[in-house]
């Protein structure tokens, strides 16, 4: 087993390789297999694995690529995570991927997606809808019907039809990772200063562009180094959940800058799409894509590009608020995202009613300058640590 | 050292680190050392990290025995401490805790100034700071005294000299700049500039003070707050303008930060504790 220095910086290596070649090494091993690329939040890897492929999450450029034509796709009062994503596309960053899946979260993914069709990135482009009726027979059927279309679409190219073995083995694989991550986030609830919501990032992160095996293994690895051994010294931090950055990601000097400025990040909506599903899915069925539409409909987690009648976001965030003990949320989004700060006023307004304190800014994925911020989670710490 | 609870403020500016060590173990807390270091372009963690040892060699004592360490400023990057506090929480802290009468601070910094309107038990209720700009700091200062060939030290009384001083741009440092340029080109006196210099920054403070509606006593605080020229300058600024403010200053005006810090960690250190001693 590597020492966790030397995992966490192979993690950030792999995290930030906007060329993703390890993804693109591993293709090349075998002519069968393939690469699909799905933008957040979330998409049944599962069903790509089992195809023999390697559903990659494209998380956009963040601040390591200098935005040039991406500018000239999308107004100014766009957000800028598909400025980088076509950016990355045009500058053949994307070249060897087979596929590309745009989830249904906003507007702009879906120009995104219109995009990269007409640009002929990929041998397929789908905008990948969800539904939003979550009664099995109507939402999960439809559902179902958009996951077959991708088993279609993965078959035509390496013509691989997964079989029901193929299917319960991949979605094993997959609820061991979502099983792991969150004894991740469990260790991190109770001992935070153990692994920094920095590096917890960089695990994550790095799970989106390698193989789930190796993801895996790299998370037990993990776990056996900051379970029972101390690593780093407790500090008088408050303990806060941030949320709305479930789509374009913050810069890592951000995160940085929320754990300086005296505040535990003990849990998050930064790498949503792989803790999305919440328990076990069915592994041992006779009809793995139907355990997967179940999954999605009965045990999603919440999020601003949900439509949640019946289970209220507000009180779900309330709840996890409480179950990881924290102190308060910081309600961070990216500028321009729509669902996230069309979500925020009644999230805010549950927190208040719960009587959860609560601060707000929003961010580019190049945002550069975190003074202000740092200075906006300072005070709230301050606030918390004196005052509450 | 048998039972006492010492507690450490480690305040990174922009141009020194100050450094605190109080005995919390009374109800009344008392400054036990104190030190200061210009960081002259060293690394800020490693220099922080320097005057502890130094600290610690004094006493006799080591990290362990601290009950709080707390940093301040940018002394967010130092890597062994219990907790850091945001500048304003430990300058109104600090402030209070040299003055115990004053309703506003105002932390006169190397890097800008901030009026803080403060609560009886030294919460923050209010702020405002100047901007962007350098010319309402004490790095603009340091700046023009650098210029004038003068020592930082001495900058204050040679304000005192002045008798017909000669005001510069307070909005700009460029242009503020260039005007001292232009003085020295026309031959006005050094204790002249220097005295323009801190009346121009002056004013930019009552306009702080206008605007937060400020009460009195108001407690200087920062490495500003112990130039003398300066303190001449807001006073005459102040009688000019019809204000009546009390102004407080420290001798160690300059530590108000560190202070606070040290003073807030002692706080948290009983209160960690007292969270201790519940669960069990």
């Amino acid at each position: 087993m590597q020492n966790l220095e030397n995992i966490i910086n192979l993690c950030e290596e792999k995290a930030f390789d906007l060329h993703f070649s390890h993804a693109k090494k591993w293709k090349a091993e075998d002519a069968s297999r393939v690469i699909v690329g799905y933008l957040p939040i979330y998409f049944p890897r599962e069903i790509v694995h089992a195809a023999n492929g390697m559903a990659v999450g494209i998380m956009g450029a963040g601040d390591r690529k200098q935005i040039i034509k991406g500018d000239a796709y999308y107004q100014s009062y766009i957000c800028h995570l598909p400025r980088g994503v076509i950016e990355m596309a045009l500058d053949d960053n994307l070249d060897d991927f087979d596929g590309f899946i745009f989830p249904a979260i906003c507007d702009c993914i879906r120009n995104l997606s219109g995009m990269f069709r007409i640009s002929k990135k990929g041998k397929f482009s789908r905008y990948f809808d969800y539904p939003q009726n979550f009664k099995r027979d109507i939402g999960g059927n439809f559902y179902l019907e958009e996951l077959l279309k991708i088993l279609d679409d993965i078959k035509a190219i390496n013509n691989v039809k997964p079989s029901k073995e193929d299917l319960n083995r991949s979605i094993k694989l997959y609820n061991k990772n979502r099983r792991l991550i969150e004894r991740l986030y469990d260790v991190r609830q109770e001992y935070p200063w153990r692994l920094s919501a920095v590096e917890t990032y960089y695990i994550l992160r790095a799970g989106l562009s390698i193989t789930v095996e190796e993801h895996n293994k790299i998370l037990e690895d993990v776990l056996e180094h900051i379970e029972n051994n101390e690593r780093g010294e407790q500090m008088d931090n408050i303990r806060v959940v941030v949320s709305g950055s479930f789509c374009e990601q913050p810069p890592i000097g951000l995160i940085k800058s929320i754990e300086l400025a005296g505040c535990y990040i003990i849990d998050d909506d930064f790498m949503l799409g792989s803790r999305w599903i919440i328990g076990d899915v069915d592994e041992d069925t006779e009809h793995p894509v139907d355990a997967l539409v179940r999954a999605y409909i009965e045990r999603s987690t919440f999020s601003s590009a949900v439509y949640d009648v019946g289970n209220p976001k507000g009180k779900r965030l309330v709840d996890l608020v409480k179950r990881r003990d924290a102190d308060g949320v910081i309600f961070s989004a990216a500028s321009f995202c729509d669902p996230a700060l069309l979500d925020r006023p009644e999230l805010q307004k549950s927190c208040d009613n719960a009587g959860i304190p609560h601060i707000n800014f929003q961010y580019h994925e190049n945002t550069g300058q975190f003074k202000v911020i740092k200075e906006q989670a300072g005070t709230f710490s301050d606030s918390i640590k004196l005052w509450a | 050292m048998d039972n006492k609870v010492f507690t450490a403020g480690i305040d990174i500016g922009s141009n020194f680190i100050k450094l605190i060590l109080m005995d919390y173990t009374v109800d009344n807390p008392i400054v036990i050392d104190k030190m200061t270091e210009k960081i002259r372009k060293r690394d800020p963690s490693q220099v922080a990290d320097e005057m502890l040892q130094v600290i610690y060699r004094r006493h006799g004592i080591q990290y362990e025995d601290i009950g709080y360490l707390a940093s301040t400023g940018e002394g967010d990057l130092i890597k062994r401490k219990k907790g850091h506090f945001y500048g304003m929480t430990t300058h109104a802290r600090g402030g209070k805790f040299m003055y115990n009468d004053a309703v506003t601070v105002v932390d006169m910094g190397a890097l800008y100034v901030r009026a803080i309107k403060i609560s009886e038990d030294a919460r923050v209720l209010d702020y405002k700071m100047t901007g962007q700009c350098a010319s309402g700091s004490g790095q603009f200062v340091e700046n023009i005294s650098r210029y004038l060939g003068l020592s930082l030290e001495e900058v204050g009384s040679i304000s005192l000299q002045a008798d017909e001083p000669e005001v510069s741009s307070g909005i700009c440092a460029v242009l503020a700049e260039t005007d001292v340029i232009n003085m020295v080109s026309r031959g006005i006196s050094t204790p002249n500039i220097i005295k323009g210099i801190h009346l121009s920054i002056a004013s930019r403070i009552i306009k702080l003070l206008s605007s937060l509606k400020a009460e009195s006593p108001i407690m200087l605080t920062g490495g500003m707050a112990l130039n003398e020229g300066m303190m001449q300058a807001l006073e005459e600024q102040l009688a000019e303008t019809g204000k009546k403010f009390e102004l407080k200053t420290h001798p160690d005006a300059i530590y108000a930060g560190a202070m606070g810090a040290a003073l807030w960690g002692g706080y948290r250190y009983y209160k960690l504790k007292e969270k201790e001693l519940e669960a069990v």
